[in-house]
């Protein structure tokens, strides 16, 4: 029974202000999936009855059986208001699409909701009303407001209030009113001028409340159209009073703040008494099977069951009653499409936040307006494998032009540098399809502000890249997630002759996933790279199922160190060039670690600052040298890592020749730090002084290059060199009398509490500990056994932590001579000599 | 014992001075340095083996700048021949294998031989009128190193003959490949006249400071002191798409001309047909 066509849908692909491109996150198991399939149901796709159960969005098998959603996928839904309700502004008709992503709430895999943002302009946050914001739901939270996406809350399960819990009307309002505030905490503190207020609150209708499992759902709004005849209110009036301090003086027939009335009774709070006490009593009546109340009630809210649910009792009737009384797609869909912003107006303010180039080309101008007559330009967030093994689409958001089947265009990857052929091709579009939950429906063409999916790409970008037509166009940012690969396995074909078979694997799953990492190490063994255990796993399997389709074996998971210093060089090092006319002198000194987060995040200084801003931001806040800050020559590495190559010589000649050999150097010894082959983090470089031969070729990359990397590692080496290792925060939500077992295993895991809480209004405490990433192998299995499954644990990483100096402190040394073999390198670790010369 | 520090000179194998045939002789080993130079296409390791009846080791980079200590071990016990292509100061990158040589107290003798520095005489503008010379060394698309333009300036403002040596690449490695020490190495390349001038130009274009403009005289040279050698004056605009043939080649930017350089200059002068 699909009620509409694609048709229609593609006629209104062209109305740009009745679009709305809206990602539903969520912690684990707060219900987004289930939700969004209520929403899909309302627009026809699935049938009524299995709403609720059916997870149309869970594509795959393991998604399906584990009951949490892996992958985030997209579908386009088809949305008809009310005639009687009021437009929002700016749109023409009643009609909207929606386009819906539902992502995952397992932390291990937020890289994929991060990319869910990068193409939406809103977010329906779905809070669990029991457990309340979660981990997850902080940093997705803090994700969509970096990346300006305006947010709706939909406050759910609140059916287990009613029927487990057995709360009190003024205790469900409590923590109703708990969870609104905790994430406007989390989404009110931006200082984002730009971007403008985004705090939610039910008097504004930004809040829903309902339950997803049984299908209904409002915002005050509901109530307020039920009631403003009665009272004699506008609507809008009568929202504001039904939440917060506000009552209802029957006798006096008046409305006050004050919880009495004025013959000295205890009011009842309006929200309690004139939306939550209709939905206890008829859920009540329906429990206690008390058949007259509930006549009587569905006839006054004039509910009519349909003649098949006549028969049903208990809990199902409960959701039928429910479902035709306050219907939650109806709530949340129309609270999307009035308070979710529009491609037109999204755009507007994105596209600072979206585009590398200025703000005045051709291209920032046509995102800004979303104009279909500009030039082309997508972004791709994320590759979607096909029912083609091997291939995929590339799956993004139009922000400007139009993209056609067979059209030319220029797929420009991350690494394209505008008026370079590096990573760029082009090539035409073979075809372009709407993603459907798990199907496709292929369309001619997509204008600007839609998701969309391309086949014929896949082999040109890794994983994400920007698609266009015009030739000045600059990329569009590259996303950063909140998760990185620390946990990485060695995977091996079970028969080794499947090796072609298995590196052909690894590159799909690269593709596959916007967080893995797929690398080959010197020793040759292929590593892949993981947020979590969790993460790791499902790459795993997917690679032996599908990618590969061999048997493979894995090594017990690895984590990845960096290498950093704690104190400045206690020399000034030396490096002679091969055909000593050369000389480099230099030190290291460690970055404070506030520094390194904030470069990491590349939110308040990254390597694409403006280098006079940048100083003065150093400068004032990080008590930097402004002659220093200004002289920074290179972020790595990868060129955006949070090391920093600092030129502070003083009238060298010839330096600025040298710059990029030394550039180069800094890159690749950052990469491989001298310790034990990991990245480095957090050093500064100076470089002090350089001695140069006078003519070019006497100083080119053959001399400087080797030289820069043996006087960075001397540096590094004299600089009392740590290991910092990963450390995971950890929530454990459980019972009280699961707390004792939590410890113990926490204890075992040189895991350190951080805080303690009960969630008021349940019997849930939440704990929270930093844990390192190294003991967190098999940590919820320990966990689940000490506390007779009570317990669940959500990591999610956190910092970098030292484990010491390597060469003074056992663990450190440890640490480093293992990684060192696994590598196979050479089981020492290098001697100064090696790298350090004498005048 | 002694190290000789032998020049080749830039033609064949015949080119070596009597001097230095009587040191090679006598020599219990013999290096050849095939990286600041090319040996005269005419001749061949093998005709050098064949003609000096010796075997020859060939040192390249590594050996002569990492590598150097064998050989100087050698020297300490018996004579070691050190050949050079050209003459052994022509490429500074051997006043570093005296300095060693001296720390270890082993006498080091050194034989001249002509190097491109003086047989450039044979173009015909006097040696007395030379400016610095200038190394150009091949562009990337992220490094065009352009410090020679301040000598060429001082050159041509005082009205001297500015001589270019072009960039030879024998056994470079790239970026990567140097930073992990592999020894990969990319395909030999030399610089030609032509590629010279564009480079020049593309400077002079970003500069602007009129040190010179396609207009400017100047000199094209392929293989000095070979017997197929190659001279070619002109502006550089009419150079620019003259072939020069196989390495080396060698360029000058001509400064204030006497009239018998002048007339001597004309004779090499491009035809234009």
């Amino acid at each position: 029974m699909v009620n509409f066509t694609i048709d229609q849908i593609r006629a209104i692909m062209d109305r740009r202000e009745n679009i709305r491109n809206m990602s539903v996150i969520a912690h684990v198991d707060h219900g987004k999936t289930t939700l969004s399939d209520s929403l899909i149901q309302r627009a026809g796709i699935i049938a009524d009855k299995v709403s609720g159960d059916m997870r149309y969005m869970s594509c795959r098998a393991d998604e399906q059986e584990r009951g949490i959603t892996i992958k985030s996928s997209s579908v386009s839904l088809h949305f008809e208001m009310p005639k009687e309700d009021k437009l929002p502004a700016g749109c023409t008709s009643h009609e909207f699409l929606i386009n819906l992503i539902d992502s995952p709430g397992h932390v291990d895999f937020s890289s994929e909701v991060t990319a869910a943002l990068r193409v939406t302009d809103g977010a329906l946050v779905v809070i669990d009303c029991v457990e309340g914001v979660c981990v997850q739901t902080e940093t997705v939270l803090r994700q969509a407001v970096a990346e300006r996406i305006k947010p709706v809350l939909f406050v759910n399960k609140v059916d287990r209030f009613l029927l487990e819990l057995q709360l009190n009307t003024e205790e469900a309002y409590l923590s109703f009113r708990r969870a609104i505030e905790s994430v406007n905490v989390i989404v009110g503190n931006t200082e984002d001028k730009e971007f403008g207020d985004v705090t939610v609150s039910p008097e504004k209708g930004t809040v829903a409340f309902g339950s997803g499992l049984h299908g209904w759902g409002f915002t005050l709004g509901r109530f307020a159209k039920l009631y403003a005849a009665k009272f004699g209110v506008p609507e809008d009036k009568l929202m504001g009073r039904l939440w917060g301090d506000s009552y209802f003086d029957a006798t006096a027939k008046k409305w006050t703040s004050n919880p009495q009335s004025a013959d000295g009774k205890a009011l009842p709070r309006a929200f309690c008494q004139f939306v939550l006490e209709p939905i206890y009593q008829l859920t009540r009546a329906i429990v206690d099977e008390d058949a007259v109340k509930l006549e009587k009630m569905m006839k006054t809210l004039q509910i009519t069951l349909a003649p098949e649910d006549a028969e049903i009792k208990g809990k199902q009737l409960v959701k039928a009653v429910m479902r035709k009384f306050l219907p939650a797609a109806d709530a949340i869909l129309s609270m999307i499409v009035t308070h979710l912003p529009s491609p037109l107006v999204a755009q507007k303010y994105r596209c600072a936040n979206l585009y590398e180039g200025p703000m005045d080309d051709e291209c920032a101008v046509a995102i800004q307006k979303c104009d279909p007559n500009g030039p082309l330009m997508m972004y791709v967030s994320k590759m979607v494998p096909t029912s083609d093994k091997g291939r995929f689409y590339a799956f993004g958001r139009v922000f400007s032009g139009i993209i056609r089947t067979g059209q030319k265009v220029r797929i420009m990857g991350v690494n394209y540098v505008p008026g370079k052929k590096d990573d760029l091709f082009l090539k035409s579009i073979q075809r372009t399809v709407l993603m459907m939950g798990r199907k496709t429906e292929q369309i001619e063409d997509c204008p600007c502000g839609n998701i969309v999916g391309l086949v014929g790409v896949d082999q040109f970008l890794v994983k994400s890249g920007t698609i266009t037509t015009s030739e000045v166009a600059h990329n569009i940012r590259v996303m950063k997630f909140s998760v990185s690969p620390v946990v990485r396995v060695a995977v091996e074909p079970k028969n080794p002759s499947d090796l072609p078979k298995l590196v052909e694997g690894l590159k799909r799953l690269a593709k596959s996933d916007p967080c893995v990492l797929c690398y080959s190490e010197e020793s040759g063994e292929h590593i892949v790279a993981g947020a979590g255990e969790l993460h790791l796993e499902i790459c795993l399997k997917d690679l032996a199922e599908d990618h590969a389709g061999i048997e493979i074996k894995t090594t017990d998971p690895v984590v990845s160190f960096r290498e950093s210093v704690s104190e400045e060089s206690s020399i000034m090092c030396l490096s002679k060039s091969p055909n000593k006319h050369n000389r480099l002198f230099m030190k290291a000194s460690p970055i404070s670690m506030e520094l390194q987060d904030l470069i990491e995040a590349g939110s308040d200084i990254s390597s694409k600052d403006d280098p006079k801003a940048r100083a003065n931001y150093l400068a004032d806040n990080h008590e930097w040298d402004k002659n220093d800050a200004m002289n920074i020559w290179s972020f790595g590495p990868e060129g955006n890592g949070a090391n920093l190559l600092v030129n502070v010589t003083k009238g060298v000649q010839y330096l600025n020749e040298i710059k990029d050999s030394f550039v180069g150097a800094f890159q690749w010894a950052t990469k491989e730090g001298v310790v034990c082959d990991e990245n480095m983090r957090g050093i500064r470089f100076n470089l002090y002084d350089v001695t140069l031969h006078t003519d070019a070729i006497h100083r080119g990359g053959g001399q400087i290059i080797p030289t820069a990397r043996r006087v960075l590692y001397a540096a590094e080496l004299t600089a009392s060199p740590t290991l910092l290792e990963p450390i995971y925060l950890v929530e454990i939500t459980a019972p009280e009398n699961a707390i004792g077992g939590i410890y113990s295993v926490l204890n075992r895991r040189r895991g350190i509490v951080i805080g303690e809480e009960r969630r008021i209004g349940s019997p849930l405490f939440s704990v929270k500990a930093h844990l390192p990433v190294l003991e967190s192998f098999g940590f919820t299995a320990d966990l689940r056994s000490h506390t007779a499954g009570q317990a669940f644990p959500q990591c999610v990483f956190d910092h970098w932590a030292s484990i010491g100096v390597v060469n003074k402190d056992k663990k450190a040394t440890e640490v480093a001579l293992a990684t060192r073999k696994r590598k196979g390198l050479a089981p020492e670790i290098p001697d100064l000599d090696k790298f350090h010369e004498k005048l | 014992m002694v190290l000789y520090i032998i020049g080749l000179g830039l033609g064949d194998e015949k080119d070596v001075t009597i001097k230095g045939f009587e040191a090679i002789k006598k020599s219990s080993k013999i290096y050849l340095e095939a990286y600041t130079s090319l040996l005269g296409g005419s001749t061949s390791i093998e005709a050098l083996e064949k003609f000096y009846e010796k075997k020859i080791i060939i040192a390249d980079r590594e050996m002569v700048e990492s590598g150097c200590e064998e050989m100087l071990k050698e020297s300490t016990e018996n004579d070691v021949s050190f050949l050079v292509v050209g003459d052994p100061f022509g490429a500074t990158t051997h006043t570093d294998l005296v300095i060693r040589a001296k720390e270890l107290s082993i006498p080091v003798k050194v034989i001249h031989n002509a190097s491109i520095m003086n047989a450039i005489g044979c173009c015909g503008l006097q040696l007395y009128s030379y400016g610095q010379t200038i190394s150009m060394v091949f562009f990337t698309e992220t490094t065009k190193p352009d410090s020679w333009y301040d000598r060429v300036k001082i050159n041509r403002v005082n009205g001297m003959h500015t001589l270019c040596l072009l960039d030879i690449k024998v056994k470079e490695q790239s970026i990567e490949n140097m930073c992990r020490g592999r020894l990969i190495y990319e395909p030999p390349r030399f610089m030609t006249v032509n590629q010279c001038i564009e480079q020049l130009l593309e400077i002079e274009e970003i500069r602007k400071e009129k040190v010179y403009d396609q207009d400017t005289l100047c000199i094209g040279l392929s293989r000095v002191g070979q017997d197929d050698q190659q001279i070619i004056s002109g502006t550089m605009k009419e150079l620019l798409d003259v072939d020069f043939g196989a390495p080396l080649h060698s360029f000058i930017i001509c400064g204030d001309m006497h009239f018998i350089e002048k007339e001597y200059f004309e004779t090499f002068r491009v035809k234009k047909n």
